[in-house]
């Protein structure tokens, strides 16, 4: 086509210009609807286990971490012992804003008797994947605004993606599909209990010792956040444990971020259990599904020491109640 | 500046609205200055290194032109001399200096310096090699010198080629310097379209097989055979849409300012040969290389007969290997693929019987099939860290029993789908297989339908985090 003046944009390409945003519009918000339709109906699968700890958990004792948390911390010990009902809301590959979002949607609700935080080691290190791992609270992002300053903390753009419909549920078509399905319903009744994914492998090998402690940057963000989750358990009377999980290797040296967490732990008066190099758990490889994860005969042995610690502080701190009476 | 990134698609939205706001006269200074500003955003101090470059090959390219035959002589050494120190002390040094020790160490001679704490400017072997090429040209009098700098300044600067190419061509580009550039619908619509495009191949292909062809190189000991096989065969398919991805980008944005860049790939993993591929693939650096390398060195020693040609390969492939990166396992790449061209070269007729006895419907196919596994097998030498790693790899590939690994089958789905899109495309491109096309639909509404869709697509199959392209790192 000919255009009178050649350097004046055309009112026709404005207008193919709006009808294409229009139809793009449409097709993110037709979409996005229906994968959060499809997102929220599972019943089954990882994804579901978030939106059971956001908005459906009423447990009293509930288990939050990373895959350590989630693969360590088995139900019958703590309902039989401790006789509370539980819940495991560890997730694989999430880390302490994931942790904190879910702390923040539960306490939305109700109150739990008890919290297990399972800290990783090098957890306040400073790197760009922890940050990344923030995707997977991004479809809670429209229900949830107790967690959305968490959310943006994940780039200064996300605010803006999250104008998308269909950005919120990147990379989870498939997973949101196979939540659905009835073979995973299946499984889930099979190998899933409260939330606890057992592993069933064993690692037959022999114990490494790592003997250099690596150097790395702390991440300021990452210790406020432990922090406040500390201080959002005290203000809502939460008994919170901190637990470090062990793994199959050996460390001479203390992990910077374990000794941060502790010293913030005893600060606020927070008991931490400091499992990493427990000589019981290490001396069989056995208990081991591999290098960093417990299997399911791990889990229970380290379950009962977890409860074991429990009962002893607990009842530590029910004398000096009594004493101090 | 990642070209994936809100923030570049931010700083390409204002400047293209500037740029077509402001007269005519003021768009090309300021689209150096746009360019200035990009490669800034870096790592500021670098940009004294390309100032440096275009500068001194600005005023070297009037003397080569204006001077007489021992001084042009003189003017292209001294042209040659810094732009290679450049690119030598920065990217090479090092690399030579540890090889020079290890060799002294060989003579039982303990000597060492300390190496060069220095990182890569981003872009640099890409710029060098366009102002060498026109120094050259200058030298060969096949273009005349640039009078004005701010069309030079903007042919080394330009910014959607700087950081990864293509590597343009004086000839090409600086006579599209000369016109006045005004809006075009054609060209923001085409521009448009080939940005989605790219966007597909690096978010969707490449970054996704990212996700799992690093897992496994990371633990290629550990891994089965079939696994590892995947995994390189995956490797490909990543290069090229990573690759190829990056340069749809820019080829997209130069075109939204009126420009036209230089194609750098023409479905390569569908060459027949490994001649056809190297038509094919990063076709700005191979005919650079043709040009400025093979054509003179095969010309010098032509008295040698077909061993001028083996020779010039070599010198060729070596010189392609090592542009990226100094690391022996590139310069066994670059004599990979020079081996497979002169073997080619010297079965042309057998190959020429063959292919008329042969079926072309089975002849075409194991032909393909044959240039993919050996750039396959090709890929493995240069995505290793040292050579050994590679033969370490291949051997996996042969006698490492066990299971094919799968992650996630997510993964995997995603990894096909894209897979499968982007070659139907090229199958398209190639060959125009299917009647019916959606991007390429006459029918404007389809067509804005399509694009659409796909960016939909991206935003559920994309991987938006992480992602860097592979040959920023050259």
């Amino acid at each position: 086509m000919m255009f009178k003046k050649k350097n004046t944009i055309p009112f026709e390409i404005v207008k193919k210009f709006v009808v294409f945003i229009a139809i793009l519009y449409l097709f993110d918000y037709s979409v996005g609807r229906i994968l959060k339709y499809w997102y929220f109906k599972q019943d089954s699968g990882l994804l579901y286990r978030t939106t059971y700890a956001l908005d459906s958990t009423k447990a009293e004792i509930v288990i939050l971490g990373s895959s350590y948390a989630n693969h360590h911390y088995t139900s019958a010990p703590f309902k039989e012992r401790l006789h509370s009902t539980f819940y495991n809301a560890g997730r694989d590959g999430n880390y302490i804003f994931y942790h904190y979002s879910i702390l923040q949607g539960i306490l939305k609700r109700y109150t739990p008797q008890k919290i297990i935080l399972d800290f990783n080691f090098e957890a306040f290190k400073k790197d760009e994947i922890t940050y990344e791992t923030i995707s997977s609270l991004l479809p809670y992002y429209d229900n949830h605004p107790e967690i959305r300053s968490i959310i943006q903390l994940k780039g200064p753009f996300e605010k803006y993606k999250l104008i998308s419909k269909t950005y919120p549920f990147n990379s989870l078509i498939y997973t949101i599909g196979i939540g659905n399905l009835e073979y995973n319903k299946t499984k889930r009744n099979k190998n899933y209990d409260e939330g606890y994914i057992p592993l069933f492998k064993t690692w037959n090998h022999t114990l490494t010792t790592d003997t250099f402690p690596r150097l790395y940057d702390l991440d300021s963000i990452k210790i406020n956040i432990f922090r406040s989750f500390l201080l959002d358990c005290i203000k809502s009377k939460t008994q919170l444990y901190i637990v470090v999980s062990p793994s199959f290797t050996k460390y001479t040296y203390k992990d910077p971020s374990i000794q941060i967490a502790c010293n913030i732990a005893n600060e606020l008066n927070i008991p931490f259990f400091n499992f990493l190099n427990d000589t019981e758990i290490l001396r069989h490889s056995t208990f081991f599904a591999d290098r960093t994860h417990l299997n399911n005969e791990g889990a229970q042995v380290f379950s009962n020491k977890v409860i074991d610690r429990i009962l002893k502080t607990e009842k530590v701190k029910a004398f000096s109640f009594v004493k101090s009476q | 500046m990642v070209f994936t990134s809100v923030i570049y698609f931010l700083f390409l939205f204002v400047t293209l609205l500037v740029y077509y706001i402001i007269p005519v006269r003021f768009r090309k200074i300021y689209l150096v200055a746009a360019s200035i500003l990009f490669y800034m955003y870096v790592k500021p101090e670098y940009i004294l290194i390309i100032l440096f470059i275009v500068i001194a090959n600005y005023l070297l390219g009037f003397y080569i032109e204006k001077s007489s035959d021992k001084r042009r002589r003189q003017y292209l050494n001294i042209s040659l001399g810094i732009n290679l120190g450049i690119l030598i002390f920065y990217k090479y040094w090092n690399f030579a200096l540890s090889n020079f020790f290890d060799f002294l160490g060989l003579l039982r001679i303990n000597y060492s310096i300390p190496f060069f704490e220095i990182a890569l400017p981003l872009g640099l072997s890409y710029y060098i090699f366009q102002t060498i090429g026109y120094n050259l040209d200058i030298y060969r009098g096949s273009i005349k010198a640039e009078k004005k700098i701010l069309d030079f300044s903007l042919f080394t600067l330009f910014f959607p080629k700087l950081l990864v190419g293509p590597i343009e061509r004086a000839h090409r580009f600086l006579p599209q310097l000369k016109e006045k550039i005004y809006f075009n619908q054609n060209n923001i619509v085409k521009g448009s379209k080939r940005i989605i495009w790219g966007l597909f191949k690096k978010l969707v292909v490449a970054d996704r097989i990212f996700i799992y062809q690093t897992a496994i190189f990371a633990s290629s000991q550990e891994q089965s055979g079939a696994t590892l096989a995947l995994a390189s065969i995956l490797y490909t398919f990543q290069v090229y849409a990573d690759f190829s991805g990056y340069t749809d980008i820019a080829i997209g944005t130069a075109r939204l300012f009126g420009y036209d860049l230089m194609e750098n790939f023409k479905q390569p993993l569908l060459a027949k040969n490994i001649g056809d591929f190297w038509r094919r693939w990063h076709i700005s650096l191979s005919t650079w290389v043709n040009d400025y390398i093979f054509n003179p060195v095969a010309l010098h020693h032509r008295q040698w007969g077909k061993w001028s040609i083996f020779y010039a390969l070599l010198i060729s492939f070596v010189v392609i290997g090592v542009w990226h990166g100094a690391s022996w396992n590139y310069v066994v790449f670059g004599l990979l693929q020079a081996f497979a061209l002169i073997y080619e070269f010297s079965t042309r007729k057998i190959r020429n019987q063959w292919s008329k006895k042969t079926m072309k419907a089975f002849y075409n196919p194991i032909s393909i099939l044959f240039t993919f596994l050996f750039i396959t097998f090709s890929l493995i030498v240069f995505r290793s860290e040292n050579f050994m790693d590679a033969v370490y790899f291949v051997r996996g590939i042969f006698t490492n029993s066990g299971n094919l690994f799968i992650d996630k089958p997510s993964t995997i789905i995603f990894i096909i789908t894209g897979i499968t899109v982007m070659m139907l495309n090229d199958l398209q491109v190639e060959y125009k297989t299917f009647k019916y096309s959606l991007l390429s639909n006459n029918n404007w509404l389809i067509q804005q339908l399509s694009y659409a869709a796909l960016i939909i697509y991206i935003l559920i199959a994309g991987v938006f985090d992480g992602g860097q392209f592979i040959y920023f790192a050259f």
